[in-house]
């Protein structure tokens, strides 16, 4: 595939002389009086087109099908010449399209019969063709910037189609001299021009179009070199459909275009294909649509031999071949990924017939719709499929042939492929969070990242700590941690996001200290897992984890890791700690067995919490204002105020080895303090002083948030 | 890629090898020594190469179709017997009926030829079909160029020297460059022995077997994996680009998009992306022969029970219906996906889109496609309702646009027609009938149809005429008055000729400008 192939540039001609105001003579009979109303009316006389109008149309019809199957880089420079030149666009692809060159046709008008047909000549618009072909495009500006030292390998071929009436052979090999002699010229101006490049080789494609009726005076001849630049070919057409036939199959060869014909579409009302045909059509008349596209779509037939069997010669022109390919209604509107080798921008050959607009209009409104190739041996084989895409048609090459893939190894025989429990749904809703979407070119962050980067950096953020699978994780597995999850992964945070974090925190100490359970997997470990204050722990360490990977980014991620360090109830010697948890655990193992009320306790693990309580009070005058439990006491909420009442006990005694005395009367309190029912406020004091009205700064996140960091 | 073997059983392999030493060898023996080599190469490392074995001599035969069954091939090529004299066209046409037969034309495929380099002599030697090349009918083509992308590898059982010394070689570098170049051929270094055959087809399996291993990486969540079939190299523009793009190793998501809005893309090809555990010495697991496959299993069952981001990303594609995009390397992307097979099985699958900045014009510039937790508002819709793609055109296409053409005769009688029937329906139908009339006004200043001007104004005037009485008197004044404006538009007055000018309603009392009523 080369990018600037001759193809890359055309320029059109077009005769604008006052012998081009002839008329073809191919009548049109615009006037068709329906039966009823025929009687005492005369007819109108038909019209005819003019030989210019015949070449206007057909140009543009030209353009259209080269600007619906490539509407990028494959450029038409529209040139009109009679007494003087007019070029009606340029290079440019904002001027590619047949709107503003209608536009600009129209302003050109017909040519005018009472103009000096001395000073008239095509020759004005060959030279105008030479001298744009030597103009750069932005295409090939763009690639010679980029290669920069290898700017040379940028080529500039062209092609001039040039639309005439000659007056004989003589005529013509004057036209083209011209041109040759234009090209050497203007090539030896552009190697000395920055803006300008040289042509390296030209296709000159003179159309010599007659009034119907006439006989030509210019001859055909098949394409021939006339130096190692340029070359020429000459078609003697007659005005009117023969000149439209002409055009079409130049447009295909031109750009490697082919045609395919969808056959056996179906009118049926229920399919909807073609609303307006349905009050008429009762019975399932199916019909026809001849598409073009790049050839490439047809590779698999060409190359198989296929395409003399599944081809037929289309119904217009009998010129050239189209491929038949059935139309297979669709059942559904589930979407599905087909393997799909090649995509190729479609034109209908007819694109105002009702046929082609109905099947336009039902492709363009969402549907797709399966192609089957006719085979001899009639088996059916899906080998196309057409489909939109933004107001484009395409039609989708897909694979029909057996796949060098097939059975292979399932995912699960593989690598992790015995892991049951990764975090399917989680993941789905990471992948939700990290779609793609279109920014407008101009689209940079101020560090000048393109958006693509800017993706890669999310995802390289929001991963920094993901656990792959659920016995991983705890806080994952939370619904309260959510907020901050979601949050800490941001690139940048505000003030309210942080407050958000730190309501995550509290909220996660609240539960600690309700002593509310924990998702704690008990994959791997005997029983039934760690302890609920090992759980704690084990949540607040990850917690921890999360967050730290993200302390970095800015100063208010790291508030967010100062808020759980300040809250999160860390044991002041950790190893000794989970030494004895661990020595505790296994007799609470035991005593669990005994009863389900959590106070019934060995003597050990209460003294243990005593101890914790005395450590903790000492701390805590300076610390957060809500009260953080020992992970390794987890205390059901009826105990802490009588807690709080032991206060007076002698401090000796949760140190040194505890007397029978203290067991007994610990236990007796215990068993008091559950027939007692607590003031509300004192179940929920600090350091036995309740606040009042403590709802009104909940409603208020603010105050706590302030009201923490003041008592720190 | 499949691969074909085919292997020369003409008499002249059985041509021994003189050796010093202990044991006789003949040349097919080395082949065959070679080939076995190669086969248990691919039943460790490239156990999902489909290959098939074909013998010739004068005649071919398909010894063993495509498989994956080494063993198979390891048998027959074992049990192979010795034929006539080498006739390497019709053995070529051979492979490309095998191979057009089983995937079609699409497919890429590998051609390892081996022979000892002594190609027939006369009618049927290689130098004869090179000769008459260009002499040939339709119905009699050399079967090079394969109508299938190919790379023929040439395995010669004969060193350099000997080759030289006939035209031997020049014959197989043409065998080459007919079928596009692609390939090499290989010949024995030093003398003919186990050795070099061994080194010889070492080259060809680093060259054309190595398996392709990557590291797919979604930020911080990664996964060593291998890409099979390997992805080949790729040219874009063989002028302005002419240096071949590599797949990187270094396999990079840059995010996610939705199954339906990726709609079917076009690919260049497919591959399976199969997670593989690395061990300490940065050998693949699996990749030892088959005496340590005791070891082998429980390495295998270790990595089977550690989670594998590979599985974790293919369970939610597949649950969530979309695809993760993957940069293959500068300016060219691929797409991550789950593919299931017809029974059931499912595996994560790559595909690799054309290089280039823009392979999908409905996802626009791939650099351009961002988070969309950076776009002011939720491209998505807060609840899942919309999408931000395909993107659209900045012009619509000619079949989207009520475009006019009258090519044919019954494009511009349709137009006329139209324009008529909502005359007579006149001042209901102003709106629609100026609408028309506009679009046919343009066209026909466009292609300088002036004479249709006239003409269209002419019936209008006679429609005027064949009012009914029972007609609104509204209607009367709106066809004259366009009639009067179409013939405006054919005289050189620029005000009325201008293309963008549009007739519009004439203001009247009955109506205020016409019952607008479409």
């Amino acid at each position: 595939m080369r990018m600037f192939s001759v193809s890359h540039k055309t320029a059109f001609v077009v005769d604008h002389c006052p012998y081009m105001a002839e008329s073809s003579r191919q009548l049109i009979e615009c006037d068709m009086l329906t039966k009823s109303r025929s009687q005492g009316v005369i007819p109108l006389a038909p019209v005819a087109k003019s030989l210019w109008t015949c070449a206007v149309e057909c140009s543009m019809e030209y353009c259209r099908i080269l600007y619906d199957i490539y509407p990028t880089k494959k450029l038409v420079n529209y040139i009109v010449s009679d007494s003087e030149v007019h070029i009606l666009n340029s290079w440019k692809q904002e001027d590619q399209n047949t709107h503003d060159l209608m536009s600009a046709l129209a302003a050109v008008g017909p040519p005018n019969p009472r103009q000096d047909p001395e000073c008239c000549s095509v020759l004005h618009g060959l030279v105008a063709a030479v001298e744009s072909l030597c103009k750069i495009t932005e295409y090939q500006h763009e690639s010679r910037t980029t290669l920069m030292d290898m700017a040379d390998r940028v080529a500039n071929r062209g092609r001039i189609i040039c639309l005439t009436n000659a007056k004989s052979d003589t005529h013509v090999r004057m036209l083209e001299d011209c041109v040759l002699e234009t090209i050497q010229e203007q090539n030896k101006l552009a190697a000395g021009s920055d803006r300008l490049m040289p042509i390296q080789q030209c296709e000159l494609v003179l159309v010599h179009i007659y009034p119907q009726g006439d006989d030509t005076l210019v001859s055909d001849r098949q394409k021939k070199e006339l130096s190692s630049v340029l070359s020429s070919e000459v078609h003697s057409v007659r005005a009117g459909r023969y000149l439209a036939c002409k055009l079409n199959v130049l447009v295909q060869q031109h750009f490697d275009l082919a045609s395919t014909t969808i056959t056996n579409i179906p009118m049926k009302p229920t399919l909807n294909v073609c609303e307006q045909e349905e009050q008429h059509a009762n019975t399932s008349a199916n019909y026809d649509v001849e598409l073009l596209h790049h050839r490439d779509a047809h590779m698999e037939f060409i190359k198989s031999g296929d395409l003399h069997m599944a081809g037929s010669t289309s119904r217009d022109s009998g010129l050239k071949e189209t491929v038949t390919l059935k139309w297979c209604t669709p059942r559904t509107n589930s979407v599905e990924l087909h393997y799909c080798t090649g995509a190729y921008r479609i034109s209908p050959v007819d694109v105002n017939s009702r046929p082609s607009s109905c099947l336009t209009n039902f492709l363009l409104n969402g549907r797709s719709v399966l192609l089957e190739q006719p085979r001899k041996s009639g088996s059916k084989v899906i080998s196309h499929m057409l489909s939109s895409h933004g107001g484009e048609i395409f039609l989708h090459v897909l694979n029909s042939t057996r796949s060098t893939l097939e059975d292979p190894p399932s995912i699960s025989e593989g690598c992790g492929g015995r892991v049951t429990d990764y975090r399917i749904t989680d993941f789905g809703e990471f992948m939700r969070e990290n779609r793609l979407t279109p920014f407008p070119d101009s689209m940079v962050d101020a560090a000048g990242r393109a958006p693509i980067e800017r993706a890669k950096s999310q995802l390289e953020r929001h991963t920094r700590y993901w656990p792959m699978i659920i016995s991983q994780t705890t806080i994952f597995n939370m619904q309260a941690v959510v907020p901050l999850a979601n949050l800490i992964v941001k690139d940048t945070l505000t003030e309210e996001d942080v407050l958000t974090c730190q309501k995550t925190v509290y909220n996660l100490v609240d539960m600690e200290r309700k002593s509310d359970p924990l998702p704690i997997s008990t994959v791997g470990s005997r029983g039934k897992g760690p302890k609920r204050d090992e759980q704690y722990r084990i949540m607040w360490n990850e917690l921890e984890t999360l967050v730290k990977t993200h302390v970095g980014t800015s100063e208010r991620h790291q508030r967010v890791l100062e808020c759980i360090s300040a809250c999160r109830s860390k044991p002041p010697e950790e190893e000794e700690r989970k030494k004895r948890g661990r020595k505790r655990e296994d007799k609470e193992d035991k005593t669990e067995k005994n009863g389900k009320d959590t106070e019934e306790k060995s003597w050990t693990a209460d003294t243990e919490r005593l101890k914790g309580v005395m450590d903790r009070e000492k701390d805590e005058q300076s610390e957060c204002e809500i009260i953080k439990d020992s992970p390794d006491s987890p205390e059901p909420l009826n105990k802490k105020p009588r807690l709080a009442t032991e206060e007076q006990q002698p401090p000796e005694k949760s140190k040194g080895p505890v007397s029978l005395l203290a067991l007994w009367t610990n236990r007796i309190t215990q068993a008091n303090s559950r027939k007692h029912q607590e003031f509300a406020g004192r179940l929920s004091s600090v350091n036995n002083k309740a606040e009042l009205y403590q709802h009104l700064k909940e409603e208020n996140g603010m105050d706590v948030h302030e009201n923490g960091k003041g008592t720190r | 890629m499949p691969t074909v073997v085919l292997m020369d059983s003409s008499l002249s392999m059985t041509r021994p090898v003189s050796v010093e030493g202990s044991e006789e060898f003949q040349r097919k023996n080395l082949a065959v020594h070679g080939l076995t080599m190669l086969f248990e190469h691919m039943a460790t490392n490239y156990k999902l190469e489909f290959t098939s074995l074909v013998a010739f001599s004068s005649l071919w035969e398909l010894m063993v179709p495509f498989t994956r069954d080494y063993n198979t091939l390891q048998e027959a090529l074992n049990n192979l017997e010795d034929y006539d004299k080498t006739c390497l066209e019709g053995a070529l046409q051979g492979v490309s009926n095998v191979v057009q037969q089983e995937w079609g034309s699409a497919c890429p495929c590998q051609v390892v030829l081996v022979t000892d380099g002594a190609l027939g002599i006369g009618r049927g030697s290689l130098r004869h079909s090179l000769q008459t090349v260009k002499q040939r009918g339709e119905d009699k083509k050399f079967p090079l160029p394969f109508p299938f992308p190919s790379k023929l590898y040439i395995m010669c059982i004969a060193n350099a020297e000997e080759l030289q010394a006939t035209d031997g070689m020049d014959n197989l570098e043409q065998l080459i460059n007919l079928n596009g170049g692609d390939g090499q051929i290989y010949t024995m270094e030093g003398p003919l022995c186990l050795k070099s055959v061994q080194s010889m087809f070492g080259k060809l399996i680093d060259q054309a077997y190595s398996p392709f291993h990557a590291v797919l990486r979604c930020g911080n969540l990664t996964s060593d994996v291998q890409v099979f079939p390997r992805p080949e190299p790729v040219i874009i523009d063989e002028e302005v680009d002419p240096m071949p793009k590599n797949v990187q190793t270094d396999l990079e998501i840059v995010g996610f998009i939705e199954i339906g809005d990726i709609s079917s893309p076009p690919v260049l090809s497919r591959h399976l992306v199969l997670p593989i555990a690395v061990n300490k010495e940065g050998d693949e697991i699996g990749t030892g022969t088959t005496d340590d496959t005791e070891e082998d299993t429980s390495t295998n069952q270790m990595a089977g029970k550690s989670p594998n981001f590979c599985v974790l990303l293919h369970g939610s594609l597949k649950v969530e219906g979309m695809v993760a995009l993957v940069q293959l390397g500068p300016d060219w992307y691929g797409m991550l996906y789950s593919q299931a097979d017809s029974k059931k099985k499912s595996n994560l699958m790559m595909s690799l889109f054309d290089p280039g900045s823009e392979p999908l014009p409905w996802l626009g510039r791939m650099s351009q496609l961002g988070p969309a937790s950076d776009a002011a508002e939720n491209p998505y819709g807060e609840d899942d309702s919309k999408s931000p793609f395909p993107i659209q055109p900045k012009h619509k296409r000619s079949y989207a646009q009520n475009v006019t053409v009258w090519i044919k005769a019954s494009g511009l009688q349709t137009d006329v027609q139209k324009i008529l029937r909502n005359a007579r329906k006149l001042p209901e139908k102003t709106q629609t009938f100026y609408k028309e009339l506009n679009r046919l006004r343009k066209a026909a200043l466009a292609f300088g149809f002036w004479e249709l001007l006239k003409s269209m104004a002419e019936l209008l005037e006679r429609e005027c005429t064949l009012l009914p009485d029972s007609a609104h008197p509204d209607a009367a004044f709106q066809l004259s008055h366009a009639a009067q404006q179409l013939k405006l538009a054919s005289s050189i007055d620029s005000k009325y000729a201008a293309f963008e000018h549009n007739i519009t309603p004439m203001l009247t009392d009955f109506s205020g400008g016409g019952g607008d009523r479409i």
